[in-house]
């Protein structure tokens, strides 16, 4: 049994606004040092998996710039390693409707491919998962497709791509799409399994006949008409839904809570690699108060910050308090300015005695290399 | 296979043993013991070459050579793996003839002349892995180019009081060495060789060979190559370096290179806009976890600490970990460290990986007047809850 990987590193991003204007939903930034691919492909590479397609749409640029080789994720092979997926890179129609389009345009990846099993995964969903056992539960399911979902996403309010609703079996008993499902749903986690061979007839069918979306066209579609036998796998550990703005903020603070930290980051054989920067250690100065926050590398800090996520290379000037803030890489913070629930990204100067406040349910953000 | 020639390949000392790190070489290469909170020794050194575009380069090892291969490795982390060029370990290995360690300094590259020769190098660069220092090798090479130097030597300016401890150059005006003294007791001057020296590799060849040969030599470059090329009528050059140089050799210099990080403007500042960037063997750790319940204060903390307990005028390595109501003041704590709740660490080095139990006190204040003594815990060690080491103590 061997398994490869498909990474859709565009689907939600519309739902990110400005966060995801110019970069893929994939590089976003995430918990201080990673971009939100960084889980998907430690998962895969944590689970063996060396053969991997990213497949873009647009934006790519930082994306790939952030992967480089894959080298940091031993995916420089020679063999399987990393490809990307882009656009113009095949003869299709350049903007596809869906994952099902998007794969019928990389068909020869997966035909050329020589794995029996295919994996799924997006950049919206972070976990720290070990993709064998999912597969074996997948066999041994004999089942067409296996989802990964989880439970106590669905609120009623969040609009999810899949729902799906078990039975006391653990049977899937309903699914649904882009659907405000209530509690008694799972979540899908955009993680799926398939056999490679399956998929290949599925994609071509479909998309012959204009169905061009995975969940709605394909599974929701086959799971109607008893064409498909859908499995679902209950995911235990922690699960970050990163789908919209408000999301994103929430799911960042979540790290200064313990349980979320190690369930992402250290659970045995399961670490999140990422792309190194070579920076030095944090420097702590006399006048600093950094009390509950998450400090990656290269910062300098003289200010006060509380329940904050401060990336690589923030510069915290004397004074300044934050609170309850994301600080993407190198923001510049000027003395005595106050930040309270805001997102700064990247290399954003913020001047000495600025105030810039948002609510918990609507950060301010502030746009790349904005200076205010 | 083809080589292609460079212009200037550079060999790094990295086979001493360190003896006056005392515990934290016990099972280390020197090079390889760690600094700074995220790198280690032979960091500098060879982010330094990388930083002067010199990319080949041969490190010698020999004394536990094990960890330093490993953190090595094909020398990515430097951007050292290439195809032409790059790193390479090069430990004594068993010839046709014979087999033999490396005898000394001079001994070590004469070993190696087939490595080297591969290259067809113009020059040769050596360096030393126990010294921490940004350095541009690459003006030191124009500077022997453009003096037509057989040997051109980096020295720095020590207080003429200190003189007596190193090796000092004696200069004409013009920069020429006319007279070299290891140690003297009455120093003429206060050029003090960093044992950085770029030869000629058409008269290091020849001066290695008869070093060799000589049957009375020590096969050092201070001792003996130095001196016979003086001695001969070469060329030898003084080439003044300005920045921050520290040797590392012992405990003390040790823990004060570290703290010389420390401050809003440190002795050595380790930021890439200072002189260049130094890189290091990274390790997937995520960002630091600071506390509500922590205090810090003047210190640098790595990635992937966890820090609910008092630090105060620290390097803290990556991936360690402070508890709540644990004190750490003036001190180096090295990676993957646990001091646990209550325990207290003043004045002290500890080693990789070692556990500080529950309200074990470690080091203590200087006593005034007096040498300052440095509390030691050598590598992967636990010291036991309520278990005292006392100021200078090394275990």
């Amino acid at each position: 049994m061997s398994t490869m990987g498909v990474i859709f590193a565009n689907i939600y991003d519309s739902s990110l606004g400005e966060l995801t204007n110019k970069r893929t939903m994939a590089s976003l930034p995430y918990g201080g040092r990673y971009r939100q691919i960084d889980f998907s492909l430690s998962n895969m590479t944590n689970s063996a998996i060396r053969h991997i397609g990213i497949i873009t749409k647009y934006n790519y640029q930082s994306l790939m710039n952030h992967i480089g080789s894959g080298q940091e994720w031993d995916l420089d092979l020679e063999e399987g390693g990393l490809e990307f997926l882009t656009p113009y890179a095949t003869d299709h129609n350049a903007s596809y409707r869906g994952k099902l389009e998007a794969l019928s345009s990389a068909m020869s990846f997966l035909q050329y491919a020589k794995e029996d099993y295919v994996v799924f995964a997006d950049s919206g969903v972070l976990c720290a998962i070990d993709f064998n056992e999912l597969v074996k539960y997948h066999i041994d399911s004999g089942a067409d497709v296996t989802v990964c979902a989880k439970k106590g996403i669905a609120n009623g309010v969040k609009q999810l791509d899949l729902a799906v609703k078990l039975d006391k079996k653990n049977n899937v008993s309903d699914i649904a799409v882009d659907y405000c499902a209530d509690e008694s749903y799972l979540a899908s986690m955009g993680i799926f399994v398939m056999r490679r061979d399956w998929l290949i007839r599925e994609v071509t069918e479909a998309v012959a006949h204009n169905r061009f979306r995975f969940e709605r066209d394909l599974l929701l579609y086959g799971f109607q008409n008893g064409s498909l036998k859908l499995n679902a796998y209950s995911f235990q550990g922690v699960a970050l839904f990163n789908e919209s703005t408000a999301e994103f903020f929430h799911n960042n603070l979540a790290l200064l809570d313990r349980d979320v930290r190690d369930g992402l980051f250290r659970r045995p054989g399961r670490t999140i690699y990422t792309k190194v920067r070579n920076e030095v250690p944090s420097y702590y100065g006399d006048s600093s108060e950094i009390d509950d926050c998450m400090v990656a590398d290269g910062c300098v800090l003289e200010g006060a910050a509380t329940h904050s996520i401060l990336f690589r290379g923030v510069k915290l000037g004397k004074g300044a308090t934050v609170k309850d803030s994301i600080i993407m890489s190198d923001a510049v913070i000027g003395e005595g300015a106050e930040l309270e629930n805001v997102i700064l990204d990247k290399d954003v100067v913020v001047g000495a005695g600025k105030i810039l406040r948002g609510t918990y349910e609507h950060p301010l953000i502030l746009k790349r290399g904005e200076v205010v | 296979m083809n080589f292609l020639k460079k212009h200037c390949v550079a060999m790094l000392l990295a086979g001493g043993q360190g003896s006056r790190l005392l515990v934290l070489t016990e099972n280390t290469a020197k090079p390889a013991v760690p600094f700074g909170g995220k790198y280690r020794i032979i960091d500098f050194p060879l982010s330094n070459c990388v930083n002067s575009a010199i990319d080949t380069v041969g490190i010698l090892t020999q004394y536990q050579p094990l960890e330093l291969n490993e953190y090595i490795g094909n020398g990515q982390p430097w951007r050292l793996n290439r195809s032409h060029g790059g790193v390479q370990v090069l430990p004594p290995y068993a010839k046709s003839k014979k087999s033999e360690w490396y005898k000394g300094t001079a001994n070590a590259i004469y070993q190696n002349i087939p490595f080297i020769e591969r290259y067809d190098p113009d020059y040769v660069l050596i360096l030393s892995g126990d010294h921490i220092y940004k350095m541009d090798y690459a003006a030191m090479l124009r500077f022997a180019e453009e003096k037509d130097a057989d040997c051109t030597i980096a020295v720095r300016t020590v207080p003429l009081s200190e003189a007596s401890r190193f090796g000092i150059m004696n200069t004409n005006e013009d920069g020429s060495i006319y007279e070299f003294e290891e140690k003297p007791k009455h120093p003429k001057s206060t050029n003090a060789s960093m044992g950085i020296y770029i030869f000629k590799w058409s008269i290091l060849r020849e001066f290695l060979i008869a070093d060799e040969e000589d049957p009375e030599s020590e096969n050092d470059f201070g001792k003996n190559v130095i001196p016979a090329l003086l001695n001969s009528g070469h060329k030898l050059f003084a080439y003044q370096f300005e920045g921050y140089w520290k040797d590392v050799g012992t405990i003390n210099s040790l823990w004060e290179a570290n703290m010389e990080l420390l401050g809003t403007d440190p002795a050595f500042n380790l930021d890439s806009e200072k002189g260049g960037r130094i890189y290091a063997r990274n390790y997937a750790m995520p960002a630091s976890f600071i506390a509500k319940s922590s205090v810090n204060k003047d210190s640098l903390i790595g990635e992937g600490s966890g820090i609910y307990g008092n630090v105060k005028h620290c390097v803290i390595s990556t991936g360690c970990t402070v508890e709540e109501g644990a004190l750490v003041e003036d001190s180096v704590i090295m990676p993957n460290v646990v001091i646990e709740s209550g325990a207290i660490v003043r004045h002290a080095i500890i080693g990789e990986d070692c556990k500080i139990r529950r309200g074990a006190v470690i080091g203590g204040a200087f006593a005034e007047g007096e040498a300052k003594k440095i509390a030691v815990v050598g590598k992967a060690k636990t010291i036991e809850a309520n278990q005292t080491i006392a100021p200078g103590e090394v275990c």
